[in-house]
């Protein structure tokens, strides 16, 4: 069988067995839910209510229908596409996700960005001076970067950047004094498609910070993982013999050893795709930043279990995919790589 | 190694991937504000229906955007808003007449009247998730003309006025809401408010002046109403001049305390409104050892107040001798004992404690509300220093989602909560707290007494509860402080501290106010240079 053919086999193996795993972490998400203590009703009456009120709106919400009912028209309402609405406000849970997946997959990106761009530079230049002082201080940065509590660094570079030296808003998405601009919900591209200068600078200048703070904390683990394949590759055979050949460095570098230093470098940076359409938590709430972390943990506040449902559902789906294109990507460059 | 090849290479990669980066610095520069005032606050806005809204700043947005029929005034009595007069009641006090004010319109243009008022109050009743505060006195509703409305009790009630003062009971413009009579309309508001509602979305929601306000216009032109969703936020917000208004409710102490001291050094103004909201233990009579009526007392005069207080808050509450607030409270006695350390030792003796057979007993407290931990470990290190030999507490944290769930099961021996009436009066610090449908003995079984987890009840409250709603003026005040004294004597709550509602606004603004509800007056918000 080609090789063609047989990791298209398996891209559809993957693909048939996701909704097995979305039904079981649905499933799951479904049972920790109702045995958590609390239930919406608690959340949106408080302490103030007295029985007969709270049994009333239990009754209205439908919890007062055994679990296994309950259970049954969850999975039918997803097997038919459709997320139910928030217990809370009964807004449409599919449209809480709409509004806020765009904010943490724009975060995400730029964090990327900045995450593998650091990451590189430190790299690289470790690779590029070995053992020096540049080098030894990389491995410190990638080392440290890695090992920052998040939210620690969150609220330090909000103190320094936004508090006190005052360049950056210190939360948010965007000014609130303007109207974000119509269309994907994404504000940066929205903003340079309709040319709206002043939301670019607004949203560019909100996820500053955030950005910045997520990719100084993942540009750690980019750092350390090229600068010891790269590295490695580097000392291999087809390197030493590429060179004795009496190519020019910089060939041997890019043609030749970046791109196999690259590979382990591109899983891990699928898998913190993967990580970041979940959100980051402890930044969003940091910095306020009205991304599907920040709702997801609002939900199980309030314990809003369609919209925790609909939020897991979702973002194990983009992580099934995302996962699966990665391996598919690796597979089409690493012709050792067999399935 | 390849030196030359990587440092090439380098320089490359530095110029190829420094231009997001220049791009982001020059996106630095300060933006321009608007006119419009930004107002931050760090609570939750899921919907701005009155229907559904039921958190803290929900209702200060209703109440910028709609009006009440009735206020509760500055001398503690009640005023028309949206009624002309005061309601009039029926000799057998079954029915209540409220002439309406016959110059007022909804933000859609639409006159607000007897049927918008009825349609409105009808559609609470209905699907309202705080209708259970009207707790089935409505019989029905009727509009006699365009401009009163009559309301049919299915008995007397003298709080019942004092419900009338609620936003949630703000007039909807029933032609707006004609098809949300049976569901929640949550990104729109249509009433007759000072503002209307430019926009809604978690994060910001933009009030625009009502041009066509039949009262007094609005002292600014607008205002952004931003969510920030932590503290630490808020007051760089602030510091910063990033937001012009900053709202207390969930900020940490200590960056109250930064704030106040901000304010006494003139760099920024602080408003501080009436409190109204409460914080209290409450014991569960019904379990060992608070069963003992001893114990309870003994744990009243234990309690250091002024020293936990200012621990806590640094003195920015004030201590709490009684479950009603001082702005709504019937008369100027200390109702709960102060502490007394001696006196408690006393009565844990009697009660059989002390030296060898030492009290423990579990204190809870909502482990995501900052001050109740801090409150808890300050209690606990209090009476290891001035009663080890009696008492010692052991504590525990709790979600407060958790703690609501499991009060009315009796499930804490004592727990920390906090308390705001539903209107400015004693009754509504009182009856939720004491009131009991079923009891034997002193024990509650059914009521709101079982719901507040003391369970704790006798048969003369019982008594002086329900006359108090039968009769009015001061007969009736009369008899909720004699309530207030029976509750003191249960020993089953203990009034810990008054929260003091504030705001902090920039230099360029005059001093936030405050309405008798605890809510800041955004209409009155303005700039001194606009003067």
């Amino acid at each position: 069988m080609s090789r063609g053919l047989t990791l298209f086999r398996y891209s559809l193996t993957r693909l048939a067995l996701a909704p097995v795993m979305l039904w079981l972490v649905s499933s799951l998400v479904f049972l920790l839910l109702r045995i958590a203590p609390g239930d919406p009703v608690d959340a949106v009456l408080g302490n103030r209510a007295s029985s007969s009120a709270r049994e009333a709106l239990r009754e209205k919400l439908g919890l007062d229908q055994p679990l296994w009912n309950q259970y049954i028209e969850f999975i039918k309402d997803l097997f038919h596409g459709d997320l139910g609405s928030a217990l809370i406000n009964e807004e449409s849970v599919s449209k809480i996700i709409s509004i806020s997946l765009p904010a943490t997959i724009e975060l995400a990106f730029f964090s990327l960005i900045l995450a593998i761009f650091l990451g590189f530079i430190v790299g690289f230049s470790g690779v590029a001076f070995p053992n020096r002082k540049l080098d030894f201080l990389g491995r410190i940065y990638g080392i440290g970067t890695y090992a920052l509590p998040p939210f620690w660094a969150a609220m330090m570079v909000q103190l320094l950047f936004g508090v006190y030296l005052g360049w950056f808003p210190v939360g948010g998405r965007f000014p609130p004094t303007l109207l974000p601009p119509e269309g994907s919900g994404f504000y940066v591209l929205d903003s340079i498609r309709t040319a709206n200068w002043p939301a670019l600078q607004g949203s560019l200048r909100h996820l500053v910070l955030p950005a910045s703070t997520l990719g100084l904390l993942l540009s750690g683990i980019f750092s350390r993982a090229l600068r010891l394949n790269l590295s490695r590759t580097l000392d291999s055979g087809y390197i030493q013999a590429a060179r004795s050949r009496g190519l020019r460095e910089e060939r041997v570098i890019i043609r030749h050893a970046l791109p196999n230093a690259l590979l382990p470098v591109l899983t891990i940076t699928g898998i913190t795709i993967a990580s970041l359409v979940g959100g980051a938590l402890l930044v969003e709430l940091t910095f306020s930043w009205p991304g599907i972390a920040l709702r997801l943990q609002e939900a199980i506040n309030q314990r809003d279990y369609p919209v925790v449902q609909g939020i897991v559902v979702v973002i194990a789906s983009l992580v099934v995919l995302i996962s699966l294109f990665v391996d598919i990507l690796v597979a089409m460059i690493d012709p050792r790589i067999s399935y | 190694m390849p030196k030359k090849g990587g440092k090439f290479f380098l320089n490359r990669l530095f110029f190829i991937l420094s231009l997001p980066l220049l791009v982001t610095l020059a996106s630095c520069q300060l933006s321009k504000k608007s006119t419009r005032l930004i107002v931050a606050s760090s609570g939750k806005i899921t919907s701005l229906d009155p229907a559904q809204a039921s958190t803290f700043d929900a209702l200060q947005l209703l109440s910028a955007l709609g009006d009440p029929l009735y206020k509760i005034n500055k001398e503690g009595t009640l005023e028309g808003v949206l009624a002309k007069e005061l309601p009039v009641i029926s000799e057998n006090g079954r029915i209540i007449s409220i002439p309406l004010r016959d110059d007022v319109f909804f933000h859609d243009g639409t006159p607000f009247n007897s049927m918008a008022m009825a349609f409105s109050l009808k559609r609470f009743m209905k699907i309202g998730r705080l209708n259970y505060l009207l707790d089935g006195r409505i019989k029905s509703i009727e509009t006699p003309s365009p401009y009163e409305l009559r309301i049919n009790l299915t008995r007397p009630s003298a709080s019942f006025e004092g419900l009338l003062t609620s936003i949630n009971l703000t007039p909807i413009s029933p032609i707006a809401y004609s098809s949300y009579n049976n569901k929640f309309l949550n990104d729109k508001f249509i009433g007759t408010g000072p503002y209307r509602l430019a926009s809604f979305s978690r994060q910001k929601i933009r009030l625009e002046p009502n041009k066509s306000y039949w009262g007094k216009s609005v002292n600014n032109n607008g205002i952004e109403f931003i969510k920030l969703s932590n503290s630490t936020a808020l007051f760089g917000a602030l510091r910063t001049g990033e937001i012009d208004v900053l709202m207390s409710n969930s900020l940490d102490e200590d960056q109250h305390l930064a704030l106040h001291e901000m304010a006494r050094a003139r760099k920024i103004r602080e408003g501080e409104g009436s409190p109204l909201e409460i914080g209290y233990i409450t014991f569960n009579s019904n379990l060992y050892p608070l069963n003992n009526k001893l114990v309870r007392q003994g744990l009243l005069y234990s309690f250091d107040r002024n020293l936990i207080v200012e621990r806590v808050s640094y003195g920015l509450r004030k201590p709490l001798y009684s479950m009603v607030p001082p702005l709504v409270s019937l008369h100027n006695e200390q109702t709960w004992p102060s502490y007394d350390p001696i006196r408690a030792k006393e009565l844990f003796r009697e009660a059989g404690y002390c030296g060898e057979k030492k009290l423990r007993i579990p204190f809870t407290f909502r482990s995501n509300v900052p001050a109740d931990k801090l409150l808890a470990l300050t209690w606990q290190a209090q009476l290891n220093r001035d009663l080890s030999e009696c008492l010692e507490i052991t504590l525990e944290g709790v979600e407060s989602i958790t703690v609501y769930k499991q009060l009315g099961k009796g499930a804490f021996t004592s727990v920390m909560l906090d308390w705001r009436g539903a209107y400015p009066h004693a009754e509504a610090y009182l009856t939720p707290f004491l009131s009991c449908k079923k009891s034997n003995g002193s024990f509650c079984s059914e009521g709101e007494s079982a719901a507040s987890g003391s369970f704790w009840t006798n048969n003369q409250i019982k008594r002086i509860l329900q006359l108090s709603d039968r009769t009015l003026g001061e007969e009736r005040n009369g008899l909720l402080k004699s309530a207030e004294k029976g509750a003191a004597n249960g020993a089953s709550y203990l009034p810990v501290w008054l929260v003091t509602p504030r705001a902090w606004a920039q230099n360029e603004l005059e001093k936030p106010e405050f309405d008798t509800n605890g809510h800041l007056k955004l209409s009155r918000l303005r700039a001194i240079e606009n003067e």
